[in-house]
């Protein structure tokens, strides 16, 4: 035990993470390093990095079961609040951040917001990248997820909602939810704009602010703070944890609730002990309650 | 792909990702038939809760009162309603002017434009006068010398301790600035940072076409109008901007303002909304201490 303490002395003393196996800790280390959730006086702030995710409070449109995607429907008065929650979450738990990452969709602005203003942190840099935005849901875009079930029954929405490669039917080049159509999106290559996104897709096109953006800030030592949207946090939480095509689908991330990853120098994630499986990052707030919405979001179509 | 696209955003609104610019068809005809003709809109922050409490307020980073959020609301409807399309935004790094823009992004449907932060666009910082109220620094050191402090051009309040929370090094936002020891700021050491400041990464936007607006503060915007109206010294110290009105400035290619009807001498820049109150508000800043 001594022992691995000195090692552990060591480590902080140099700046060898080669003492540490990337990926690997010993239970005493984990206990160590789990003890404290807080980003500062952590001794585990030399050999590991945190980072948050916050998916969007409840939108205007979740309340009418209405598929959004890249619609840009405004947060409801319920939305704000799970936002604000978050907020305060956060700050009760001595979080601080240099920068935060989010969408071009109101919502997931919205909610960054606001958890930036109960944190006192409005000063902080924001990046807004549409690679961030939730899943395009192609045709179905605008069009009520109960009438669409009753439309082409339950097991093809299913798929369309749940599968991790199938997308939904494409809208059409006229309508106004296709992104060419939308002045936000004027300077991104015609190329990559979609017509439709299933997960998987949506999946390729966020890896890559995740990789060019946000690790070398990650790896640079900023303390990160991203407000997404399901599918795309979906696609982080699927590569940060290595969670199957199957079991990503059925993952439902519970709106507004902080979820902290710790990393270690390699960006490995370090498993927090009361993490809810798949996940092995830490939801902040009554872990009960967050158990229950968890399972709750299954329910919307039936 | 990000290369490119990476050479395409100019330094200042760089934010490394967002692209996004208005589609010609969204902004106002004239604004577009006219090439030579660059958007700029001025927003001082709404009424904060210090304003009520008449303290020097300066770097403290206080937050909008209720009215302040009103007001603020108002103005991004009245710039909504002008047809003005902001392309990118700049404001401090105090929550007051940043709420303000935030309320005005909202407002216009804009909140995914980017926007930068910098402390150059910071209040003027008050010395050792901040957190102080103003009536009791008129009791105790006078009114004229009060006056001086305020409102002349090159005199600077006393500096700040370099260990109280006032001085800038104290402050994790600022963490990445050297300031001096000696820190405090006049009206014109506010024009020296400001204005390097616009010219290298403001005025760049503006010159490749895009519509900029800046929600700032009393100080940093009469250091601004200063610059862009050719304004002397003393006319400055005394000028007045309404908090919360948006201030809509036409520059031609060399960001020199293009005269506007309906503008209040000195200024080239038209205010929006309702020119009566407006006029009435200007005059009334200065009876704060009297």
């Amino acid at each position: 035990m001594i022992m691995m303490r000195s090692l552990l002395l060591l480590c902080s003393l140099s700046t060898a993470a080669a003492f540490v196996a990337p990926g690997r800790h010993t239970s005493l280390q984990r206990s160590i390093i789990n003890s404290d959730i807080s980003q500062t006086g952590s001794s585990t702030e030399l050999f590991s990095h945190k980072i948050v995710l916050v998916r969007h409070g409840e939108s205007e449109w979740n309340d009418l079961n209405i598929f959004t995607g890249w619609a840009d429907a405004a947060l409801n008065e319920k939305g704000v609040k799970e936002a604000k929650q978050g907020g305060q979450y956060l700050k009760e738990a001595g979080f601080t951040f240099d920068v935060a990452y989010t969408s071009v969709l109101k919502r997931a602005i919205k909610t960054l917001w606001l958890v930036l203003e109960e944190m006192d942190l409005m000063y902080i840099p924001i990046i807004n990248t549409w690679r961030l935005n939730e899943r395009h849901y192609g045709g179905l875009q605008g069009l009520n997820k109960q009438e669409t079930v009753d439309k082409h029954g339950k097991d093809q929405v299913l798929i369309w909602r749940r599968s991790y490669d199938i997308p939904p039917p494409e809208c059409d080049e006229s309508s106004e939810y296709y992104p060419g159509n939308d002045p936000r999106y004027a300077n991104v290559d015609k190329a990559d704009l979609p017509f439709t996104e299933s997960l998987k897709i949506t999946g390729e096109r966020f890896m890559p602010v995740w990789e060019n953006e946000i690790v070398p800030d990650i790896k640079a030592g900023k303390k990160i703070l991203i407000a997404a949207h399901g599918n795309t946090l979906r696609a982080l939480v699927k590569h940060l944890d290595g969670i199957s095509e199957d079991e990503i689908c059925g993952l439902n991330i519970p709106t507004g609730v902080p979820l902290v990853y710790e990393l270690d120098d390699d960006l490995n994630v370090i498993p927090n002990e009361n993490a809810i499986a798949p996940l092995r990052g830490l939801y902040l707030g009554n872990l009960e309650d967050v158990r229950a919405r968890i399972e709750g979001v299954a329910n919307q179509t039936k | 792909m990000f290369s490119a696209a990476r050479s395409l955003t100019s330094f200042a609104c760089r934010t490394g990702i967002n692209h996004a610019r208005v589609a010609p068809s969204v902004r106002s005809l004239a604004a577009f038939q006219t090439a030579d003709k660059h958007t700029l809109v001025l927003v001082r922050h709404g009424e904060s809760t210090w304003n009520l409490e008449n303290k020097f307020t300066g770097w403290v980073d206080v937050p909008l009162s209720p009215k302040g959020h009103e007001e603020v609301v108002e103005a991004g409807k009245l710039i909504k309603e002008a047809g003005i399309v902001p392309d990118c935004a700049f404001t401090s790094l105090q929550q007051r002017a940043i709420r303000t823009l935030w309320h005005i992004l909202e407002q216009t449907g804009l909140m995914w434009i980017p926007e930068t932060k910098a402390w150059q666009l910071n209040e003027r910082h008050y010395g050792a006068l901040q957190g102080l109220d103003k009536q009791q620094t008129v009791d105790k050191h006078g009114k004229d010398q009060v006056l001086v402090w305020r409102r002349s051009y090159d005199i600077p309040p006393p500096t700040v301790d370099p260990s109280s929370e006032h001085h800038p090094s104290n402050d994790p936002r600022y963490a990445d600035q050297e300031f001096p020891t000696d820190w405090t700021e006049s009206l014109k050491t506010t024009l020296e940072r400001v204005t390097p400041y616009f010219e290298t990464n403001i005025a760049p936007q503006l010159k490749d076409g895009k519509t900029v607006i800046i929600a700032a503060h009393g100080n940093s915007l009469r250091a601004l109008v200063k610059h862009l109206d050719n304004i002397g010294e003393d006319v400055i110290a005394e000028l007045n901007i309404p908090t919360g009105t948006p201030l809509v400035y036409e520059l031609d290619d060399d960001m020199k303002p293009i005269p506007q009807e309906g503008s209040f001498a000195p200024l080239n820049g038209r205010y929006l909304g309702d020119q009566d109150a407006i006029r009435a508000r200007i005059e009334g800043v200065k009876n704060q201490t009297k």
